[in-house]
């Protein structure tokens, strides 16, 4: 395959510079609009901070992710099944700082704890199936952001996933994304080949708008045309060839036509990129640098198939020694996320990322074990292994792979999802739509545990006092009655009578990150996310009481701000 | 067929056309402009702007203004530009634009929306006849013989494993009715899809399937209460999918079928009942019901999201549906909701579990789940912004103006009329007649509709006024809300017709792949039997392929917002790569390399999806001296893959598959067409090359448009 590097930027570009001489100008606001003044501003693309991301979708259940067991209406009152359990022997309200991590050795199953993990704020547990997620806290390398949410919640999958990608709460009409935004920002949409790649079925929302083609790979593997006849050595340059010299043909302007342009454009240009990278089953070599389960063979950390998931293999293929459920989604999920790794850490694209689907529990969650923990324990590895996977291959690792560009200091690892659940559980065993969810941030410049005076990896979960960071206070967990009745109150019951309040709002996270970690000026940021051009009322920066008109009218919500989740 | 004429006089550009008024609503495209005149040495060049589907552009020149313009012979048009030879004087240029005439335009869209693409044989009926037979056709297909059963074999042997719904799902057949499973329900769709007359009517289903989304996979694991076996549950599920499927199209060959009927179907459909958890909901005792299907119906199937219903609404429905299960009913029972669990045993002494049970799986109203149904939409109005006559109309129970829905107090199986009655309403809602237009324009016409008009504003745009259209076809006519009355409104409709919308919609995989097949697709000899296709599939070979073009699983979607119908939810580079890959392998003979298996990644991309394009291209060249002229070769392609389009736009494509003939395989040294001998014999060197040409044609971006 030849490097594709002559192609014009075609159709409407192309027409816009044909109309120039006065005649045909309004063209021009085609152009990225940013193209120009970004390059005058800001780092992003240019100090090496790079940005993975997993869309948790269908409305991850916050609740029995980072479960307040504290709280005395968490109980099986309203959860009866999907209730994550104390263990008895376990004291919940000491705040020792870190995580407990419940081993499991010898022949013991590796997720046969049963109960909330204590994650030492005095408050706020894990989902047992989320252990792996331990090593990472205690590290400090790990913040757990609970309600999470925005100003007058919706409860559409489809709407709120559109503003948790396009930046704008009730926005649903743009379906122009953060991160593409974020790229835009960069200046480099234009110039460098690569900026942004998510790895599913479809270009997401996050990565989507008009004025670049950012990447999708549905499978990096088979990411290569035929030539007609087929030989690598023959065909398919003529085939890639008569496609490049004919593509650059302009037609007339329609509805889909410079959507189209631009992705042939990203086809031709990346076809040479990725066929660097090896994407295959075989090349996943990559492997912890210490043993889990007290075996002695180290764990696959991209379990991509059943003989490289945990300790399967090793423990004389012990169905026990999953680290994660065993399935075709978990395999070709644990495959994405290896090729979104790799690309970050072999390419200069700035942004990965993949989806994780399934979240949508409304019937027959299950507690500590089912569907939703099967789900929590994808997560737990997914950080677990991004982790390991850029302390031992990435830039300055302890064994690096060969052109490795990417530490694990350089990237932030945002998990997220559209909504969380009701707190009360349904007649099916299981939770609806609701409001705030949990958020999950992992990266060495993440502030955790035990980093510049953090006291706990938890924001947003706590009841104030010594398990709670100074910065998050104003907006403490606060417990519901122990038999909830009609007129219930507390943060389980914040909004009518079953939905999380929120108290932090995405956009203050993601804007952190994408000003402090990848460098975006406060003037970005404000193009990237428009809700920062209105502090006064939407109190994204440095928190505040919303009320109306971003709320709903008597309505008010304290917000913390930009939480201290960056070193 | 109109000439247009515009002229550049120095730097000032004077029209000297009349655009024709169309409905002042829907803008003609603006005339070419000439952008740039250049003058270096003794090259003088012309360029200009794009037109859509421009035929030809000539260019006439004068020296003197009182002089008639004269076609300039000392140059020559390519593309968009044109360059010629200085002559000593200065002179005014004047660019001739002949457009496409509009039957061949509209005869595109009309290929491309009602059906899944041309195939050959419809574009030579149409190049002589009004397409608006067509059209009148597909609208009334009880009317229309359908011949696809005798296309290829596999439809008669598909057709003989589904099970009417009227009979019991044998447990223990692997042959024979009940014993189809979901490949093969895609595959017999897939061919249906390729083949079929009445191409609207399987346009339509799949919508239908799309709009009303159950996941076969969720029905598997429901049963799993019931059944360990994989293939058994795999059964069942695929049997309620074809249920639908089967109602939907009875529904849709009455002429006067309405929404209504179509969203009862969905409504009483045991594969929807499970998808959005309405079985296991229950509203007795105090409980709380499950709300997912209160919702979607609302903001999915019927109203359109934040249209006329809040929180609230979705709350108090979610008690009407509870008590809508499913249970195994006796076969003759089966669309009697009311009935009692069967009681035939399999085996005299195998018990009652249900692995033991004779039946069909039915819709079943429990009394027991239901506690007591609350009023919806309470006080509420429908906006000013419809207008009258629906905001003056009365709605079910309510004062005019007002859809609150009250039921009356209902106990026992009366109350399963409170879903009855949710259904009707719903159907005759403004919010739903409104979405559901913008649906099917978006489906017909163009993506950019949008529920939320104000159709009471002075000036309607076309997009908005179309809705409006539709939706007083589906208010006015009796019943209200026929499908085929609306559908009416938006084929003949301006908008349709218009260069806004022609080629304006990206194709999905489905009708990606699909129009691939039938552009090569003629029955070589006549008579329209297997074998005798110059593309073909078993159908079976296009799942793997739409599942890599973005996840494409028919009968299996897992959000219940169905496929996405634009462009952007599916087109990225990943999946173009997918899409041109498969097109390559499907123009790869059979049992050549790339066919099955290919240098990287995983192989078999188009499997027993088959084309041959020199049996295709000896049908319409039957002299020797044609086929060996690489112009008209190319020509014969472009004309089937790209109608619509004028030949002056595709000038350029035409130019690449031209020297793609005269190359030889290493993409470098020439090598003339015309000394090829022409044979259909695969890895014979003009069979190959005619292969390569059309697969880098049909691998364009046009290719993606329709």
């Amino acid at each position: 395959m030849p490097y594709i590097n002559t192609l014009t930027r075609r159709d409407f570009i192309q027409r816009s510079l044909l109309g120039g001489a006065g005649l045909g100008l309004a063209a021009l606001a085609n152009v990225p609009p940013f193209a120009a003044r970004a390059l005058a501003e800001g780092s992003i693309g240019l100090n090496g901070k790079k940005l993975l991301f997993v869309f948790l979708r269908g409305g991850n259940d916050g609740l029995g992710s980072l479960v307040p067991v504290q709280d005395s209406a968490y109980s099986s009152a309203i959860r009866t099944s999907t209730l994550i359990a104390k263990d008895g022997a376990t004291d919940y309200s000491a705040t020792p700082g870190t995580a407990d991590f419940p081993t499991s050795p010898g022949a013991t199953a590796t997720f046969n704890y049963p109960n909330a993990i204590r994650l030492g704020n005095g408050y706020a547990a894990l989902h047992p199936s989320l252990k792996f997620l331990a090593p990472v806290y205690n590290a400090g390398d790990l913040a757990l952001i609970h309600r999470v949410g925005y100003p007058k919640q919706s409860r559409s999958h489809f709407d709120s996933q559109i503003y948790w990608e396009n930046g704008q709460p009730l926005n649903s009409v743009s379906k122009e994304g953060i991160l593409y935004r974020t790229v835009i920002e960069s200046g480099l949409a234009s110039t460098a080949p690569l900026t942004a790649v998510s790895i599913q079925s479809a270009l997401p929302v996050l990565l989507r708008g008009s004025g670049a083609a950012l990447t999708n790979l549905t499978d990096p593997l088979r990411y290569d045309l035929l030539g007609v006849p087929n030989s690598a050595a023959t065909g398919d340059v003529k085939a890639t060839n008569a496609l490049l010299n004919a593509q650059s043909t302009p037609f007339p302007d329609k509805k889909s036509r410079a959507f189209l342009s631009l992705q042939y454009d990203g086809l031709l240009k990346t076809l040479s990129i990725f066929s660097s990278i090896n994407f295959t089953e075989t090349g996943n070599t990559y492997v912890d640098n210490v043993n889990t389960d007290g075996g002695s063979t180290p764990y696959y950390l991209f379990p991509t198939s059943q003989a490289k998931n945990g300790g399967y293999a090793a423990n004389g293929n012990s169905t026990a020694k999953y680290v994660v459920d065993q399935s075709s989604g978990t395999t070709s999920f644990f495959a994405g996320l290896k090729a979104a790794a790799l690309i970050l850490n072999h390419t200069d694209a700035l942004i990965t990322g993949t989806e994780m689907g399934g979240f949508d529990t409304h019937d027959n969650q299950g507690g500590a074990t089912g569907q939703h923990a099967n789900l929590q324990q994808r997560i737990g590895w997914t950080l677990y292994g991004l982790r390991k996977y850029f302390q031992i291959y990435g830039k300055n690792g302890s064994a690096p792979a060969a052109g490795a560009k990417c530490s694990w200091n350089d990237v932030v690892v945002v998990l997220f999802t559209e909504f969380g659940r009701t707190t009360i559980e349904n007649t099916s065993r299981g939770t609806d739509h609701a409001e705030a969810g949990v958020m999950f941030l992992a990266g060495g410049g993440v502030k955790g545990v035990g980093k510049s005076g953090r006291v706990t990896g938890v924001v947003g979960c706590h009841p104030g006092g010594t398990g709670a960071h100074p910065s998050d206070t104003n907006a403490p967990w606060i417990s519901g009655p122990a038999n909830q009745a009609g007129g219930v109150d507390g943060s389980l019951f914040g909004i009518s009578d079953r939905y999380l309040k929120r108290s932090v709002d995405y956009r203050s996270v993601l804007g952190r990150v994408i000003r402090d970690h990848l460098g975006a000026t406060q003037n970005q940021l404000t193009r990237i996310i428009p809700g920062y051009a209105n502090e006064a009322q939407e109190h994204l920066l440095t928190g505040g009481t919303v009320t109306t008109p971003i709320e709903s009218s008597g309505v008010n919500t304290p917000l913390i701000g930009e939480p201290d989740i960056l070193v | 067929m109109s000439t247009r004429n515009f002229l550049l006089l120095g730097a000032a550009l004077l029209s000297l056309a009349t655009l024709p008024v169309a409905r002042a609503q829907v803008a003609p495209p603006p005339p070419p402009s000439i952008t740039n005149l250049t003058l270096i040495g003794s090259q003088r060049g012309l360029r200009w702007t794009p037109f859509p589907a421009a035929q030809s552009f000539k260019v006439f020149s004068t020296t003197d203004l009182g002089l008639p313009f004269t076609e300039d012979a000392n140059g020559a048009v390519s593309g968009y530009s044109w360059t010629g030879t200085n002559s000593s004087s200065a002179r005014f240029f004047r660019l001739d634009t002949t457009p496409l005439d509009s039957n061949a335009l509209v005869t595109a869209t009309v290929l491309n929306r009602l059906a899944y693409g041309p195939t050959p044989a419809l574009l030579d009926r149409f190049k002589t006849n009004a397409i608006a037979l067509y059209i009148a056709e597909q609208l009334a297909p009880e009317t229309v013989p359908e011949t696809v059963p005798n296309q290829h074999t596999n439809i008669a042997f598909f057709e003989s494993r589904f099970a009417a719904p009227t009979t019991a799902i044998p447990l223990s057949a692997t042959t024979g009715p009940g014993s189809a499973q979901v490949s093969d329900l895609r595959a017999w769709f897939k061919l249906r899809a390729v083949g079929a007359d009445r191409q609207l009517l399987e346009v339509l289903l799949q919508f239908l399937d799309n709009h009303f989304v159950t996941q076969h996979t969720k029905t598997m694991d429901y049963f799993q209460f019931a059944y360990g076996d994989f293939t058994l549950r795999n059964r069942i599920a695929t049997e309620l999918e074809y249920r639908e499927l089967t109602r939907w199209r009875t529904a849709l060959l009455n002429p006067a079928g309405t929404f209504k009927d179509l969203l009862t179907i969905s409504c009483e459909s045991p594969a929807m009942i499970v998808y959005l958890d309405t079985v296991s909901s229950r509203g007795d005792g105090g409980r709380t019901p499950n709300e997912n299907f209160s919702r979607e119906i609302m903001e999915l199937f019927s109203m359109g999201v934040d249209n006329g219903y809040d929180q609230t609404d979705i709350t108090d429905m979610s008690h009407a549906w509870a008590g809508w299960t499913v249970e195994m009913f006796p076969t003759s029972e089966v669309f009697n909701p009311l009935a009692t669990k069967t009681t035939t045993l399999l085996s005299p002494t195998g018990g009652g579990n249900y692995t033991n049970l004779v039946g069909s799986w039915a819709f079943c109203y429990r009394t027991g789940y239901h506690g007591a149904s609350r009023s919806i939409f309470t006080n509420k109005f429908v906006p000013a912004r419809f207008g009258p006559p629906w905001t003056t109309r009365t709605y079910a129970n309510a004062a005019p103006g007002s859809y609150q829905l009250t039921f009356p107090a209902r106990t026992g199986t009366n109350a399963i009329q409170d879903g009855y009655d949710i259904i009707a309403q719903l159907a005759d809602l403004p919010f739903t007649q409104e979405f559901m237009s913008v649906k099917l324009c978006r489906l017909f016409v163009h993506e950019d509709f949008a529920h939320g008009y104000d159709f009471t504003a002075p000036q309607l745009t076309p997009e908005a006024d179309l809705v409006r259209q539709c939706m007083l076809a589906w208010e006015t006519n009796s019943p209200r809300g026929q499908v085929r009355k609306v559908l009416e409104v938006i084929f003949k409709s301006d908008l349709f017709r218009s260069h806004t919308a022609a080629f304006a919609k990206v194709k999905t995989p489905l009708e990606y792949t699909v129009s691939a097949l039938r552009a090569l697709r003629v029955s070589t000899n006549g008579t329209g039997l297997h074998g005798s296709w110059s593309a073909d599939t078993d159908g079976t070979a296009l799942a793997t392929p739409l599942q890599r073009m973005g996840g494409m699983v028919l009968f299996d979607r897992a959000e219940p917002d169905g496929y996405p119908e634009s462009g952007a939810g599916w087109i990225s580079a990943g999946t173009l790569a997918e899409r041109a890959r498969w097109t390559q392998s499907l123009l790869i003979a059979s049992g050549q390399t790339g066919h099955n298996g290919s240098q990287s990644g995983t192989g078999n991309d188009a499997g027993n999806s088959v084309t041959s394009p020199v049996r295709l291209l000896f049908a319409r060249l039957p002299l020797l001296a044609d086929q060996q002229n690489a112009a008209k070769v190319a020509d014969v392609f472009l004309g089937l893959l790209f109608p619509g389009e004028g030949a002056a736009n595709l000038n350029l494509y035409r130019t690449a598959a031209i020297n793609f003939l005269n190359t030889s395989d290493d993409g470098l040294s020439a090598s003339l067409f015309s000394a090829l001998t022409p044979s259909a014999t695969a890895a014979n060197a003009y069979d190959t090359r005619v292969r390569g040409m059309v697969a880098m044609l049909m691998t364009m971006q046009r290719f993606q448009e329709q």
